[in-house]
């Protein structure tokens, strides 16, 4: 052969720890100036907040200032339970954790219905077209409008937010997923029929995989909904929860407890939002180098 | 083993507008024959090779591959792409690995063989890489590679080095030649490079466009085993006046 492989190896090998050290490099200036840039913001609008504030309250006493809403948030979060005149006092992990599993199970019914069918959809013209026009004449419904449905069918429970959530999640993950097998590169698929795959193994070795950066894309999106469905769905369908926390409050003229509340839904949708993010980077590795090299 | 039959075969893409991609081919192929495609982009040099690979359907005629009627895609048929086509998810083990392991193929019986073909394309310490880190050259040696691990009976190469530079392109057609030469299987090439075609080829079918169609076959008699030195030979240029002649004739008959 008369190309030697030599300086090839040692050039991707050097790409690797270049990739690796930009990356690092460019974390470290973020982490000054991006960290800067991204607070000047909302430390301006706190500040603001709190000035305007003093002396009482913003809009005829409405609005606590943030010192009263910090206060209410420690108190909420680590105050003894039971024992004050406080009803929310301690009760904050609770009800973080009532949510956060109510996202959870409703998420992960949507995926794992979800992405199978979008597949199905996007690859198999007898699934398209069976499936596809009832998902998208379901599809405008808003989950509001699924509210009162959801609690004549499933009561004032858990289940009755579950499903609210899966449905709401379910949308944008089955409408990304068959858009990703649809866009598939019609070579792979060739190139697997041609080593002997069947069907089910394209599906499962070929389309799934190429069809990941689209799914990605539809969970991240779908997360978001499934936020805004719990709340909604424990505003009305559940006792327990964040959502019903908020309202609560405001029935009893907590603003301090609902500013704390919508605070933490806001921490919450972010986290789980950057570990979606964190799944898809280390399951999509293959896609990074890609965009990194061309 | 190996062998390939086109009787009158035509094929039509319906559509808006319907297109006669190819009209009335006959092609017999041997076993162990390598028969270069030349002509023209467009005149359905692919369309041809998809057929063979089960990947289209004829619209008239018989299309036989060792004796039975081409009906879907197989291993017997290795396909190597022109963009290699290989999946960017997986490392370059994975890639030539996959047909075997798709086949069910036991680990054992697919594993050394598997490496000496990485060897073979001189690839073996990029048995980790992923596609994405490859330049063209090695990913089109791992797509040659993939398709060997099946030991098919005919490779089906569609201008699998269209897209090279041209020393590397050189490299690859020397390593083509010598796999060949050691293998012994029968080989398609669809190519629109007539030094490629010479220099690969037992026999060139020259095609022109609208309706595609097999214009002239010249059978290439250099002496074997050919080598890139055999590019300026005068019995090289020789052939490459006739073809360059022959192709002007096939454009100007439409
Ligand atoms: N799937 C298709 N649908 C419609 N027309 C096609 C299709 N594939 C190829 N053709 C047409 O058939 C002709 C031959 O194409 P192709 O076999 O790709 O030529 P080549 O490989 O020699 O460049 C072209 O006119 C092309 O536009
Ligand atoms: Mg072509």
């Amino acid at each position: 052969m008369s190309i030697s492989t030599g300086p090839i190896a040692s050039r991707q090998e050097s790409s690797v720890s270049r990739l690796a050290s930009s990356i690092l490099s460019s974390v470290a200036r973020r982490n000054l100036r991006q960290i800067l840039l991204a607070i000047v913001l909302p430390v301006v609008v706190i500040a603001l907040w709190q000035w305007e504030g003093n002396g009482g309250s913003l809009f005829g006493g409405v609005l606590p200032t943030p010192d009263r809403v910090w206060h209410a948030w420690k108190v909420w979060a680590f105050g003894a339970s039971g024992l004050s005149l406080n009803p929310y006092s301690g009760t904050w992990l609770a009800n973080l954790l009532f949510s956060a599993e109510r996202v959870g199970k409703g998420f992960l019914l949507a995926i794992v219905v979800a992405v199978p069918v979008g597949l199905a959809i996007g690859w198999n013209r007898i699934a398209s077209g069976s499936l596809d026009p009832t998902v998208q004449l379901l599809r405008p419904i808003p989950i509001t409008a699924w509210l009162p449905f959801s609690i004549a069918v499933f009561g004032i429970r858990d289940m009755g937010a579950v499903f609210l959530i899966a449905l709401g999640a379910f949308y944008p993950i089955v409408v990304n997923s068959a858009q990703g097998a649809r866009d598939i590169e019609r070579n792979l698929v060739r190139a697997a029929m041609m080593m002997g795959a069947g069907r089910w193994t394209i599906l499962r070795r070929v389309v799934l995989p190429a069809s990941l950066p689209s799914i990605f894309t539809g969970l991240r999106i779908g997360l978001g909904i499934a936020w805004t469905a719990v709340i909604v769905a424990e505003m009305v369908a559940v006792k327990s929860g964040l959502g019903y926390v908020l309202w609560d409050a405001y029935y009893v003229g907590r603003m301090d407890v609902v500013i704390a509340d919508m605070a933490t839904i806001g921490l919450l949708g972010l986290i789980s939002d950057r570990v979606i993010l964190l799944i898809e980077q280390w399951v999509l590795a293959w896609r990074r180098l890609q965009s990194f090299h061309s | 083993m190996g062998t390939i039959t086109f009787e009158n075969v035509s094929k039509t893409f319906s559509g808006q507008s319907e297109v006669r991609a190819l009209d009335g081919i006959n092609l017999a192929i041997g076993e162990g024959e390598f028969v270069a495609l030349l002509g023209p982009s467009g005149c359905g040099k692919s369309t041809l090779l998809n057929l063979l690979a089960g990947f289209e359907k004829t619209t008239e005629g018989i299309l036989l591959f060792d004796g039975k009627t081409v009906t879907r895609p197989g291993p017997d048929r290795g396909v190597v792409f022109q963009e290699a086509a290989l999946f960017p998810w997986l490392n370059v083990w994975q890639n030539v690995i996959f047909g075997p392991q798709v086949q069910g193929v036991a680990r054992a019986d697919y594993e050394s063989r598997a490496r000496n073909l990485l060897k073979l394309v001189g690839l073996e310490s990029f048995a980790d890489a992923l596609p994405v880190q490859l330049s063209g050259g090695m990913r089109q040696r791992v797509g040659i590679a993939r398709v060997l691990a099946m030991s098919p009976k005919a490779l089906l190469m569609d201008e699998p080095f269209g897209a090279l530079d041209a020393q590397t392109r050189l490299s690859m057609q020397q390593l083509l030649l010598d796999v060949w030469q050691s293998l012994g299987t029968t080989v398609l090439f669809v190519t629109h490079d007539i030094d490629e075609a010479i220099l690969l080829s037992d026999r060139i079918c020259v095609m022109s466009a609208r309706p595609g169609r097999i214009i002239r076959t010249i059978p290439i008699t250099m002496p074997r085993p050919r080598s890139i030195a055999s590019l300026t030979s005068a019995e090289f240029v020789a052939y490459k006046a006739r073809i360059m002649s022959d192709m002007k004739v096939g454009a100007a008959s439409h």
